[in-house]
């Protein structure tokens, strides 16, 4: 176990830099997770904390050991991939022992080092077969307990539930979150799926086109998104984005640039009439007789919720209701958004714009008051 | 069942009107040759489709070194062993390596290398010949065994290399970097990930230069003269060199000859078709 820092690092390839200057504190046992779009760097990052990798620029350092210029094999880290890359002319016991093999432990150090590993991760029964003859989900496994046998500083894994079918995925998140509460070592663990994200993380870091866009805890991602990229790219479904004003008269209110009219709980101090971003997440849009009206496109239902597509004055506009509405297509309907939890963003620069909710900073007790 | 559509039909007969031929084009030397070994010494050459008293005489006659062309034939019989074995294991070291080094180490200017070893193929082996006696005529190894060796592994690695480099371009490369990152050293990598990888291929190749040393004449022929340092090849090319050659001893020889070749075939064949990385990773 142990803290990572990562200050600056650049990577170029070629001439081309793909990592523009990212830093990410990383505290002892933490669980962080990379998440951002295909191509955004998330792999290149991991794999120069792996020692894969050079970096072109900055620093990275594992406990207090600086290992810019360290192998991997001194850097004390296992990595999980994607792919599981587990040796294929191996048994699994051969797989999982295989790096204290490599650093010359006795048949029965590694025994006794597999064992438990394997009782851990329910492959004790399959210690004698050949990864060919494993299932993805038991590959997954194997190559989690090839990580977990050698007890390193840092776990790094990359998109490892990727090649799973859904059901699986969701049953090897959870048992990837309870070793990590078991064992405690400091993770990074890369994935595009924010819902991985969300669920498994203690500290997210969003990634676009190699820079970091914002990193924090995931409710905090989501109740307070620095700009419209991570708005958009967390949640699911995903935040409704509309552009238009804020309105002239100084009223609460957002107008659309299609005319519609949308309530805000404050408007920011000197913003009348400035362009902006209104962003709603879809669970935040109720149903209210001075709603806005709507047109509804499409009704959704998942069992537990309803999402329906619906037009606003033309526009796309998405909400999910956890009641049984008997909607049909070409219903007209009126959707409140609910004020407090509206987000602004600058329509330039796709900043938050503060000050739409001055509720914002003690979101935490607004949140335990809702469920009293 | 096996449905058999009209279309199937004609598919299947066309395949059988060339294959029948091709088959017995290539058996009937072997059948000739088969004929000769069996046949009395008389009888050889009468023409009728199997001998009326077939008899193994010839290969006593062989084995007991009984004729003048045959006196070293134990000895030659195990030349051609010793180089073709030395040949394939030379070979096998230099390729394995070398298409390591290109393919998975990733060394500058491998591919570069590889594709002038390649270009020596252009010009046919045997115009080589002559330089190639000069060549070990300078570096005093004519009538010396490993001459011939390190000719034919000169000949045979080019496309070795090629043929391993190819194999191993097909590992997924997370495999070295899982081993990389569990610590393995290049040669713990390649001694305890690669080797056991490749075995396939490496059956493959190692048989291919064994087999090319095994056959080959022209530069045996060249480069040994003395009859105890000679294979077996060129003692039976030395068969014609009389004007009354024993024709049925040759074609005894040359079926004894014929058969490591064809039991290594039939021993490897199962080793080289085995994929051994299924289950490597997940595509
Ligand atoms: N070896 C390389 N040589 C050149 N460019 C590379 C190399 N590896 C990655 N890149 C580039 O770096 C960028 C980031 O790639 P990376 O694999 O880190 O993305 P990623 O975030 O992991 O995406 P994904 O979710 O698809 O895995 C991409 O634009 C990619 O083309
Ligand atoms: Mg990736």
């Amino acid at each position: 176990m142990a803290v990572v820092a990562i200050r600056e690092v650049r990577k170029k390839f070629g001439s081309a830099e793909v990592i523009h200057g990212v830093s990410i504190d990383i505290a002892d046992g933490e669980f962080v997770v990379l998440v951002g779009p295909s191509g955004c760097g998330k792999s290149t990052l991991l794999r120069t904390i792996a020692g894969l990798e050079e970096i072109s620029g900055g620093e990275i350092a594992i406990g207090d050991r600086v290992v810019n210029d360290l192998p991997p094999k001194q850097r004390d880290i296992a990595m999980v991939f994607q792919n599981y890359a587990l040796y294929p002319h191996m048994t699994v016991a051969e797989n999982m022992g295989f790096s204290l093999r490599l650093r010359g432990a006795s048949k029965k150090e590694i025994e006794t080092r597999v064992r438990p590993a394997a009782e851990i991760l329910g492959l004790l029964p399959l210690l004698d077969r050949y990864p060919r003859q494993l299932s993805g989900g038991q590959r997954q496994r194997v190559a989690m307990g090839r990580a977990i046998v050698r007890n390193p500083q840092v776990f790094l894994f990359d998109e490892p539930l990727s090649n799973l079918d859904a059901k699986l995925r969701v049953q090897m998140r959870t048992e990837i979150k309870e070793l990590h509460q078991r064992l405690k070592t400091t993770t990074i663990y890369v994935t595009h799926d924010q819902v991985e994200a969300m669920t498994m993380a203690d500290k997210i870091v969003v990634m676009r086109d190699g820079v970091v866009e914002q990193v924090g805890a995931p409710l905090d991602l989501y109740d307070r998104p620095e700009n419209l990229f991570v708005a958009s790219f967390i949640g699911s479904p995903a935040m409704n984005v509309l552009e238009g004003r804020i309105a002239q008269d100084g009223s609460a209110t957002f107008v659309t640039s299609a005319g519609a009219v949308l309530p805000l709980a404050h408007a920011p101090q000197g913003s009348a009439g400035r362009a902006a971003v209104y962003g709603i997440r879809p669970e935040h849009i109720g149903l209210a007789n001075d709603g806005v009206s709507a047109e509804v496109v499409v009704v959704e239902p998942t069992g537990a919720e309803i999402q329906v597509f619906a037009r606003i004055k033309g526009e796309e506009i998405n909400a999910v209701f956890r009641e049984r509405h008997r909607f049909a297509s070409g219903d007209a309907i009126r959707l409140a958004p609910d004020p407090a939890q509206v987000h602004l963003f600058d329509s330039q620069t796709g900043r938050r714009i503060e000050g739409a909710d001055p509720d914002q900073t003690l979101g935490e007790e607004r949140r335990l008051e809702k469920t009293t | 069942m096996k449905l058999l559509t009209l279309r199937g039909v004609a598919t299947e007969a066309k395949l059988l009107l060339i294959g029948i031929p091709v088959l017995l084009w290539t058996l009937l030397p072997i059948y000739h040759m088969v004929l000769f070994a069996i046949s009395p010494k008389d009888t050889a050459l009468s023409g009728a489709l199997w001998p009326e008293h077939p008899t193994l005489h010839n290969f006593a006659v062989v084995f007991g070194e009984e004729h003048y062309y045959l006196s070293h034939f134990w000895r030659q019989l195990w030349n051609s062993f010793f180089i073709a074995v030395t040949t394939g294991v030379l070979t096998l070291f230099v390729a394995t390596f070398a298409a390591f080094a290109i393919s998975r180490l990733r060394v500058r200017g491998g591919r570069a290398v590889m594709n002038l070893a390649l270009f020596t193929y252009l010009i046919p082996a045997a115009f080589l010949a002559v330089p190639m006696y000069r060549t070990m005529g300078v570096y005093g190894l004519l009538n010396n065994q490993w001459s011939l060796i390190l000719a034919m592994v000169a000949l045979a690695s080019p496309y070795a290399i090629w043929v391993l480099k190819q194999a191993s371009d097909k590992l997924p490369y997370e495999l070295d970097e899982a081993a990389i990152v569990d610590g393995a050293s290049q040669m713990q990598l390649f001694r305890l990930v690669y080797l056991p990888l490749m075995a396939p291929s490496l059956v493959a190749v190692g048989t291919y230069a064994l087999i090319l040393a095994w056959n080959e004449y022209l530069y045996a022929f060249l480069l040994l003269s003395r009859d105890t340092a000679i294979p077996l090849s060129v003692a039976l090319g030395n068969f014609l060199a009389a004007d009354d050659s024993p024709w049925e001893l040759l074609m005894t020889t040359g079926l004894i000859y014929a058969l490591p070749p064809a039991a290594i075939y039939f021993v490897f064949k199962r080793y080289m078709a085995v994929g051994l990385t299924v289950g490597a990773i997940k595509g």
